[in-house]
C-alpha cells in the first residue's frame, strides 16, 4: 500500500516537472518572442539539467534517501512554484539579467527534478521490489504524469489561472507530496519533525503567493509602467492602461500618456474656458474625443449649458470613466450627468452624418502622428466642423505644442485659416506635457479672451488667461504650410518636430 | 501501359488539382460572386437571334444608346444646355467601365478608379467637375483648387519588391544605371509635355483629338513603345518593368504591343496642376469614378433613362429607328438623331450600315480582357512596421496590377472596421481570343485565384482571416488597346467625323480608353445635336 502511494507520487512529481518546463517556455516566448527558439532551448537546458541531477543522485547516502527526497521536493516546490512570478519580476525590474536568470532557474529546477525519480527508485528498491517491475511501474507513471500536464496546461491551466498561478499550483503539489511522504514514512526518516516543519513553511509561502498572485502581477506591470496599474484593458480600438502612484492617476492609451490627475486640470481648464467663458449664452456644446469626461466636467460647470454631446469612439473608455469610482471622483461624474449625451461613434463619421449645430465645439483629437490621424487636421474636416458651429459660436482645437512642435502647431493654425476660419492661438503650461497649444476658431474674427470667470477654477484667472494668449519670442509663429491631404505635410512636420525633442 | 508510365500519369492526375488549387483552399468557404456584365446580351446580339415585332413606338428628337461615360456625358451636356427632348438607353451595363458597386455601406469600383488632374485641354471635364463642386475655384485657370476630399490622400502609392514596400511605383535600389535611366526618362517626358508640333498644338494631349497632327510626331505611332525605348537607350530592367506596368494599367497591353505614341502619351499628355495638390495627383472616390456618373445621371433626370438593350439601329426614311428589348419585350424609338455610345464591336452588330459610313470589320480596335476583383475585409491586415497602406499598392514583377483601397479617402479617428480592396488584372500576355473562352468558362475559384494573386503575395495566407466576401467582374472586351498604327485607323476617323442622323460617341473612337476621351466624344456628339 505505502509503495503504491510512493508510485503515485511519481505521477505528481513527473507532472510538476514537465509543467515547470512548459511554463518557462511559455513565459520566455511571451516576453522574448520567437517561441520555437525559446521552447527548444529551454527544453534542451532542462533535459540536460535532469541528466546532471540523476548523476548527482548517486551521492545521496542510502539511509538519507527519503529525507533527501523530501528536501528536493521542497526545493522544487519553491524554485518551480515561484519561477513564473520571479521571472516576470526580473523582466519588469531589470530586463538585462532576464535571460541569465531564466536559464539558471530552468537548470536548477531541471537538476532537482532529475534527482526525484532515481531517489524514488532507490527508496522502492530498498523495500525489495522486483527490479523489472519497479522500473516499468515508475516509468509508466512518470510518462503518464507528463501526458496529463501536457494536455492540462495549455487547455485549462494557462488560460484559466495564468502562468504565475499555474506555477504556484504545481509548487503546492510538490509540497503536498513532501508532506504526505513525511506522514507515511515518518518512522523511516532521519529527522521527521524538521522535515514536517520545513514542508509547512514552504506550504505557507506558496499558499500566500497563490493568493497574492494578482497583486504580484500588478506590482510587476507597475514596474513596466512605473506606477501601480489599476486597470488595463484591450478594447477593439485601443489599449487602455490606468495607473496610480501616490494619488496620481494616469491614463495611457496605446502607451501614450493622456493625462495625469495631478495637472490635468491645467490642460482641461485651458481647453474649455477660453471658449465657454466667452460664450455666456452657450446652450449646446459638442466635445469630440475626450471620453475621459474631464473636458465635460469643465463644460458642465456652466449652468447656461443645457446639453453636452460627447462623441467618443470607444464604449469601453466612456464606460470605464462612467463607472470606476476613482475616475468618477476625478471627472465629477460628468459622464452620468443628465445634461450630457454620450455618442459612441467615430467623431469624423458622426460629423459627416449629422447636421446638428452647436454654440461651442471642443476638439480633443489624438496628435497627428500618423497619416490616418493627420487627416483630422485638414481643410475638409475643419469645413465640416464649421458647418456644425453656430454663427457666433466658437470652436477650440488641441493643436500639439507650440514650443516642442512649432511646425505642427503653426501648420494646424494655417490649416484652420485655409478652411476659412478666424483663428486665435494660445498655450498653457501643463507639467506632464510641457508647453501645450490650442487654437480657437470662429466664423468671424473678433474673439477676445474672457476677463473673468463665473465658475470655480484651479488654474485660470484673469492674469493666467492673459498670459496664455501672449506668445513670447521663443514661441513666435513659424512660417509653415497648411496641411493638405494630398501630401499630409503635417505628419512630416510632426515627425520632424518630435525627433528633435529628447524627452 | 508500362507501370512507370502509369505511376507518372497517376501522380500527375493526383497532383494537378493540388497544384492548381492551392488558392482554392485559401478561398475556401468564401462567398464568391462572378459578374460578366453585358456578356449575355452581347452574345445574343452577335448570334443574331430574331426579334419579335416591337410592342410600342415612341418618338423623340434624340436617342443616346449606351450609358457609359460617353453616353452619359452626351446626355449631361444636352441637359445642361436646356435641351430636353431625348432619352438614354442604359444598355446591359449601366455606367459601363466606370461602374461601381457596394457591399452594404462599403462602396468599390468595378472599373475606372481615378481621374488625373484635368489639363487645360480637358475643359469639358473641368466644367463637369466644377458643376459637381469638385473644382472649388479657378476652373479655367492653370491651377484650379480641388475639393481635398477627392484629391488622393497621402500615402498614395507604394511598391512591393523583394518582400518589402517602398514608396512610389518607380522601383528604387536597382543600381545606379537604373536610377539614372529613370531620371533621364522622367526628364525626357517632361520635355515632351511642352513639345509642340508644326501646327502649334501640343504633341500629346488629353483629349487626343486636340493633339498635334504634325506627321513627324505622329510617326511615333508606327513603332512599338518597346522598340522606341530600345532605340533611345532605355534598357534598365526596373524602368522597363515600370513602363510595362503603366501600359498594362492604362491600356491592357505590354510594352511590345503598345504604340510608342500611346506609351509616351500616358506620361506626356497629363499636364494638369492643382492649387492645393502636387503635380501628378489624381482624383478618386471610394467607388472609383462612379460618383461622376451619378452626378451626370441626376442632371439628365431619371425620366429620360430607359432600361433595355438596343437590338437594331437603322434608317427609316429620314428617321433613325432604334429597336430595343427591355423586361417588357421589344420596343421601338424613332428619332431625328441617334448617338451610338456602345463599344464599337457592339455597334458593328447593331448597325447594318457601318460599312456605308466607311467602317470595316478590320477597323475594330483590338480589345484587352480585364478582371476586376473586389474583396470585403473585416479589419485591415497587419502591415509591416515601416510601411503604411497606400491607396494604390503594386507588386513588382507581377502580372497583376496590384490593389486599390476603397476606404482610403475616408477621414476617420480610427481605422474603419471594414474595407474593400480592389484588384486589377489585365490579360496582356496571351492573345485575347485565347483568353476569352477561358474567361467565359472559368469557375469562381480559378478567377478568385487570379484576382487575389497580389494580395496573397503581400499578406500570405493570413489574408484569409480578413476576407468576408469576393465579387469578381469579368470584362472580356474591356477596352481598346492602342497598338502601333492605331492613330491611322481610317474607320475610326470616319466615325469620329460622322455628323448625319447617326453619331458615335465612345472611348473606342480615340483608340484608347480614358474617362476624358469617352467624355470628349460624348461632348462632341451632344454639340452636333445642339447644332
Ligand atoms: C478595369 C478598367 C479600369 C479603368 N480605369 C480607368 C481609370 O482609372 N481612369 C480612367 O480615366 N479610365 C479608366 N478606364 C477606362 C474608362 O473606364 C473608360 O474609358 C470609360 O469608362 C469608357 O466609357 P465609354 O462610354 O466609352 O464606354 P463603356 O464604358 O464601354 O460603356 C458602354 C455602354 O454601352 C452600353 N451598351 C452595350 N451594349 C448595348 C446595347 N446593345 N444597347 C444599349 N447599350 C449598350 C453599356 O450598357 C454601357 O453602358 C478603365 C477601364 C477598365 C476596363
Amino acid at each position: 500500500m505505502r509503495d503504491r502511494l510512493l508510485i503515485l507520487s511519481v505521477f505528481v512529481v513527473a507532472s510538476c516537472g514537465l509543467a515547470y518546463e512548459l511554463i518557462a517556455g511559455a513565459l520566455a516566448s511571451y516576453l522574448l518572442g520567437d517561441s520555437v527558439l525559446q521552447f527548444s532551448s529551454i527544453i534542451g537546458c532542462y533535459l540536460f539539467a535532469m541528466g546532471v541531477g540523476s548523476h548527482l543522485s548517486q551521492y545521496v547516502k542510502d539511509e538519507r534517501v527519503l529525507d533527501t527526497f523530501i528536501e528536493i521536493e521542497l526545493l522544487v516546490a519553491l524554485l518551480g512554484g515561484l519561477s513564473a512570478s520571479a521571472l516576470f519580476a526580473v523582466f519588469a525590474w531589470s530586463g538585462e539579467s532576464f535571460r541569465l536568470m531564466l536559464y539558471a532557474l530552468v537548470f536548477l529546477t531541471g537538476a532537482m527534478v532529475g534527482m526525484e525519480i532515481p531517489l524514488v527508485m532507490r527508496a522502492l528498491n530498498q523495500r525489495q521490489q522486483r527490479f523489472a517491475e519497479l522500473v516499468s511501474r515508475v516509468l509508466t507513471f512518470d510518462y503518464l504524469g507528463a501526458l496529463a500536464v501536457s494536455l492540462l496546461f495549455p487547455i485549462v491551466l494557462a488560460p484559466r489561472l495564468g502562468l504565475a498561478r499555474s506555477a504556484l499550483l504545481f509548487g503546492l503539489s510538490n509540497v503536498a507530496v513532501a508532506l504526505w511522504t513525511c506522514r507515511v514514512f515518518r518512522a523511516e526518516l532521519v529527522r521527521p519533525t524538521l522535515q514536517y516543519l520545513r514542508s509547512l513553511l514552504v506550504l505557507l509561502v506558496l499558499g500566500g503567493g497563490f493568493i497574492a498572485a494578482d497583486e504580484l502581477t500588478r506590482w510587476n506591470e507597475k514596474a513596466i509602467y512605473g506606477d501601480d496599474v489599476i486597470h488595463a484593458e484591450t478594447t477593439p480600438y485601443q489599449r487602455l492602461v490606468l495607473t496610480r502612484w501616490k494619488g496620481d492617476l494616469r491614463l495611457y492609451i496605446n502607451g501614450n500618456l493622456q493625462f495625469s490627475s495631478r495637472d490635468e486640470h491645467r490642460y482641461h481648464e485651458a481647453l474649455v474656458h477660453p471658449v465657454l467663458g466667452a460664450l455666456p449664452w452657450a446652450r449646446r456644446v459638442l466635445i469630440l474625443g475626450g471620453g475621459d469626461g474631464l473636458a465635460a466636467r469643465e463644460v458642465l460647470k456652466y449652468p447656461n449649458v443645457q446639453q453636452v454631446t460627447l462623441v467618443d469612439l470607444d464604449p469601453a473608455m466612456t464606460g470605464l470613466f462612467a463607472r470606476s469610482a476613482p475616475l468618477v471622483a476625478l471627472n465629477g461624474g460628468s459622464l452620468q450627468s443628465p445634461r450630457l449625451r454620450v455618442v459612441n461613434d467615430d467623431a469624423a463619421r458622426w460629423l459627416e452624418r449629422h447636421g446638428e449645430v452647436f454654440d461651442a465645439i471642443i476638439v480633443d483629437f489624438p496628435d497627428p502622428s500618423s497619416f490616418a490621424l493627420g487627416k483630422l487636421y485638414s481643410v475638409p474636416l475643419y469645413r465640416l466642423l464649421s458647418r456644425h458651429l453656430a454663427e457666433n459660436g466658437l470652436a477650440v482645437v488641441q493643436s500639439t505644442s507650440p514650443y516642442h512642435a512649432p511646425r505642427s502647431y503653426w501648420s494646424i493654425y494655417a490649416t484652420l485659416q485655409a478652411a476659412g476660419l478666424a483663428t486665435t492661438p494660445y498655450h498653457a503650461y501643463v507639467p506632464s506635457f510641457g508647453e501645450w497649444g490650442f487654437i480657437i476658431a470662429a466664423h468671424r474674427p473678433g474673439y477676445t479672451p474672457p476677463q473673468a470667470y463665473r465658475v470655480p477654477m484651479k488654474f485660470l484667472d484673469r492674469e493666467a488667461t492673459r498670459q496664455m494668449f501672449f506668445f513670447p519670442p521663443d514661441m513666435r509663429r513659424w512660417n509653415v504650410l497648411p496641411n493638405e491631404l494630398n501630401n499630409q505635410i503635417l505628419v512630416h512636420y510632426f515627425e520632424q518636430d518630435w525627433s528633435q525633442v529628447i524627452r | 501501359m508500362q507501370r512507370r508510365d502509369f505511376l507518372r500519369t497517376a501522380a500527375l492526375l493526383a497532383g494537378l488539382p493540388l497544384l492548381g488549387g492551392c488558392r482554392q483552399v485559401l478561398g475556401w468557404g468564401l462567398p464568391i460572386d462572378v459578374f460578366r456584365p453585358g456578356m449575355a446580351a452581347g452574345h445574343r446580339l452577335r448570334d443574331a437571334a430574331s426579334l419579335p415585332p416591337p410592342r410600342g413606338t415612341r418618338r423623340v428628337d434624340t436617342v443616346i444608346v449606351g450609358s457609359g461615360v460617353a453616353g452619359l456625358f452626351a446626355g449631361w451636356r444636352l441637359a445642361r444646355e436646356g435641351y430636353r427632348d431625348f432619352v438614354l438607353l442604359n444598355g446591359p451595363e449601366p455606367d459601363g467601365n466606370a461602374a461601381g458597386g457596394a457591399f452594404g455601406e462599403w462602396r468599390y469600383p468595378t472599373g475606372a478608379h481615378y481621374l488625373p488632374l484635368p489639363s487645360p485641354e480637358s475643359a469639358h471635364v473641368r466644367t463637369l467637375l466644377a458643376e459637381m463642386g469638385v473644382i472649388e475655384a479657378g476652373g479655367a485657370s492653370l491651377r484650379p483648387t480641388f475639393d481635398e476630399r477627392v484629391l488622393v490622400h497621402a500615402p498614395d502609392e507604394r511598391l512591393w519588391r523583394d518582400g518589402q514596400w517602398q514608396d512610389g511605383l518607380l522601383p528604387r535600389g536597382l543600381g545606379a544605371d537604373d536610377d539614372a535611366q529613370q531620371r533621364r526618362f522622367l526628364l525626357h517626358v517632361k520635355q515632351l509635355q511642352q513639345q509642340h508640333g508644326t501646327d502649334g498644338r501640343r504633341v500629346f494631349t488629353v483629349p487626343t483629338a486636340l493633339a498635334s497632327t504634325d506627321p513627324a510626331w505622329r510617326a511615333l505611332d508606327r513603332q512599338s513603345f518597346a522598340s522606341w525605348l530600345a532605340a533611345h537607350g532605355y534598357t534598365a530592367p526596373g524602368l522597363l518593368w515600370y513602363l510595362d506596368y503603366c501600359c498594362r494599367d492604362d491600356y491592357g497591353s505590354t510594352l511590345a504591343q503598345t504604340s510608342a505614341w500611346a506609351g509616351l502619351h500616358y506620361f506626356a499628355a497629363r499636364g494638369g496642376h492643382a492649387a492645393n495638390a502636387e503635380d501628378g495627383a489624381v482624383l478618386t472616390w471610394p467607388d472609383g469614378l462612379a460618383p461622376l456618373l451619378r452626378h451626370m445621371r441626376s442632371r439628365i433626370g431619371a425620366e429620360r433613362q430607359l432600361p433595355g438593350a438596343a437590338w437594331r439601329i437603322q434608317m427609316q426614311g429620314q428617321q433613325a429607328q432604334v429597336d430595343y428589348v427591355d423586361a417588357g419585350g421589344a420596343q421601338r424609338l424613332l428619332a431625328r438623331r441617334v448617338i451610338v455610345a456602345t463599344p464599337l464591336h457592339v455597334a458593328w452588330h447593331l448597325l447594318p450600315s457601318m460599312r456605308s459610313l466607311g467602317f470595316e470589320r478590320a477597323h475594330l480596335p483590338p480589345r484587352a480582357p480585364w478582371l476586376v476583383g473586389n474583396v470585403l475585409l473585416d479589419r485591415f491586415p497587419q502591415e509591416p512596421e515601416q510601411s503604411t497602406l497606400a491607396w494604390d499598392n503594386v507588386v513588382y514583377g507581377s502580372t497583376g496590377l496590384g490593389y486599390v483601397v476603397a476606404t482610403h479617402q475616408l477621414i476617420r479617428v480610427a481605422l474603419p472596421e471594414r474595407t474593400v480592396f480592389t484588384t486589377y488584372h489585365a490579360f496582356a500576355d496571351a492573345a485575347p481570343d485565347a483568353t476569352r473562352p477561358w474567361l467565359a468558362a472559368a469557375g469562381a475559384d480559378a478567377l478568385f485565384e487570379l484576382a487575389t494573386q497580389d494580395l496573397y503575395t503581400v499578406y500570405g495566407a493570413r489574408l484569409r482571416r480578413h476576407l468576408l466576401a469576393a465579387r469578381l467582374t469579368v470584362r472580356a472586351h474591356a477596352m481598346a488597346s492602342p497598338q502601333p498604327g492605331f492613330l491611322a485607323n481610317a474607320g475610326l476617323a470616319a466615325l469620329r467625323a460622322a455628323d448625319g442622323p447617326i453619331l458615335f460617341a465612345h472611348s473606342d473612337l480615340s483608340g484608347l480608353s480614358l474617362f476624358e476621351e469617352a467624355a470628349w466624344w460624348g461632348d462632341v456628339a451632344a454639340r452636333r445635336v445642339l447644332g
